[in-house]
């Protein structure tokens, strides 16, 4: 109760089929020369947008690698000054959105990417960035945030600045229909963990509480839908949503252990971000619940059950990995994972003070 | 009013803080480990200390503080108002709201820095004593 703040500084458009109509949204925002950022995955979707948008893409850098990376942010941020963009448009995932945002932070501020590390650092708005996600779960559509991978410490480096979200956000359900049931169910996964986390960070505040409980309960009656039935249009939209909602929740509320160790995860033995959530969730959960006051309660009243044995009985309806060592995690990484986690700038969010040995036994328990 | 007159009152007492520091036998190890230069920019009044690591110590010493332009290339940067350096080694300021709220900013991967704080609290009680003496305002 110290001190919140919240605002969306993202214009956030919805609709079915709306990445069809995508050059009226960049027309309202004075976009014209685009680089478009996606990967080889879902190219097929990034070219319908592209003939959406017409002749407003100039470029396009399709070469984005789960994780994201430092040598990706800067080859796509010189793409875009020899093509003399004015804007960056981003169709993918989360590594997509979040290379698109450090990508505006090079092309604008100049440099390297690592060169820009810090708070408080960036002073003026970036090169703008619409967003189109291809899946629900990142919420970076409209977060203040981006992370990408060191491919030479093998970390996960996170920037943070309101002038890192996106100018336009364009939720299009029709775009996520296609994604494979795995890929559905730990992006969902990753939503869920932003709502969570945020509910119970030391900086949630009235809003963002309000977003984050929104959130949680959408994943948790849609998610399923959407995994058994990826053509089902209705469960995709509100999974869509929920993801965009539970990332303006985290975006000012952060969030807290279970994205530590995730990140140091992603780092070290590249596991996929959602997975790798989805797996540490419950546990980071259980470690929390003495820190978490009446918050527990809360979020079992709004999840209908104990917020740990919900998230067991989702993971397990939709068949998701539940052990780091089914996604390549070995006990010899425990001890560096934990160290890692310490460093990431979310353990400060979290409501239970962490140390390293408590981090580690976290990882054990999930391993 | 700003709560210290000159740069010469900053080096008095926080200046005194990070020396005392880097002779105590607890704290002084642990900053040494990490192996770090910090350069502290403060303003009102302007004047900036620079705690190294990275350089060899003095004798009885575990690092290196330098008071006044060290011309080092830091790992990170910290930049706040003396004003806000005070309170905060009372050990009354949260530092993530200190930066929500721009109060302080910082240059450089700073969780390197942010995985020290366990390691400085014993200072959090040093620095009234330090303060007091210099006849300095508490923070009650
Ligand atoms: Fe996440």
């Amino acid at each position: 109760m110290e001190f919140s703040e919240f605002q969306v500084p993202t214009r956030v458009v919805a609709g079915r089929g709306l990445s069809t109509s995508i050059d009226i949204e960049l027309q309202r925002e004075g976009l014209t020369r685009g680089l478009l950022l996606t990967d080889a995955g879902v190219r097929p979707l990034a070219d319908r947008v592209r003939r959406a948008a017409g002749s407003r893409v100039v470029g396009v850098y399709d070469a984005i690698t789960p994780n994201s990376s430092v040598e990706q942010v800067e080859e796509a941020a010189r793409l875009a000054r020899e093509l003399e963009a004015d804007f960056l448009l981003a169709v993918g995932g989360g590594s997509v959105l979040d290379t698109a945002k450090a990508a505006a932070l090079v092309f604008t501020e100049g440099g390297r990417l690592l060169d820009h590390q810090g708070v408080n650092v960036l002073a003026r708005p970036l090169l703008p960035v619409a967003a189109v996600p291809t899946t629900a779960g990142t919420g970076s559509e409209v977060s203040i945030y981006a992370v990408v991978r060191d491919e030479n410490t093998g970390t996960k480096v996170s920037f943070i600045s309101e002038h890192l979200a996106p100018a336009l956000a364009v939720l299009d359900p029709v775009l996520t229909l296609g994604l494979p049931p795995g890929l559905t169910a730990a992006t969902g996964l990753d939503a869920l963990t932003h709502a969570l986390e945020a509910f119970l960070s030391v900086k949630a505040g009235p809003l963002s509480d309000a977003l984050a409980l929104a959130a949680a309960r959408t994943v948790l009656r849609e998610l399923p839908r959407a995994v058994v039935d990826g053509s089902n249009l209705e469960a995709r939209w509100r999974m869509l949503t929920a993801s965009c909602l539970a990332g303006m929740a985290f975006s000012w509320a952060m969030v807290g252990c279970v994205h530590a160790m995730a990140h140091a995860c992603g780092g070290l033995r590249e596991v996929p971000h959602g997975l790798a959530n989805a797996i540490l969730l419950p546990h980071g959960l259980e470690y929390n619940r003495p820190a978490a006051g009446d918050r527990f309660g809360i979020l079992g009243e709004w999840m209908g059950a104990d917020p740990v044995e919900a998230v067991r009985s989702l993971a397990e309806r939709i068949a998701l990995p539940t052990r780091l060592r089914e996604v390549g995690v070995e006990e010899a990484d425990l001890a560096a994972l934990a160290e890692l986690a310490m460093l990431d700038g979310s353990i400060y969010a979290n409501p239970r003070e962490a140390t390293a040995e408590e981090i580690e036994a976290v990882l054990r328990a999930a391993l | 009013m700003p709560v210290f007159a000159t740069d010469q009152d900053v080096y008095a007492t926080i200046g005194a803080l990070f020396e005392w520091g880097s002779q105590d036998p607890e704290l002084g190890p642990k900053i040494a480990a990490s192996g770090l230069t910090i350069r502290f920019v403060y303003h009102e009044p302007e004047s900036e200390i620079t705690v190294d690591a990275r350089a060899v110590p003095p004798e009885g010493r575990h690092f290196t503080v330098l008071c006044g332009p060290a011309g080092l290339t830091p790992d990170v940067t910290m930049e706040m108002n003396a004003d806000v350096a005070h309170t905060f080694w009372f050990g009354h300021m949260n530092l993530l709201t200190a930066l929500a709220r721009g109060q302080m900013k910082a240059v450089g991967p700073i969780q390197s820095i942010l995985k020290l704080l366990p390691a400085i609290k014993p200072a959090y009680k040093k620095y009234p004593e330090i303060a007091r003496a210099h006849g300095l305002p508490g923070e009650e």
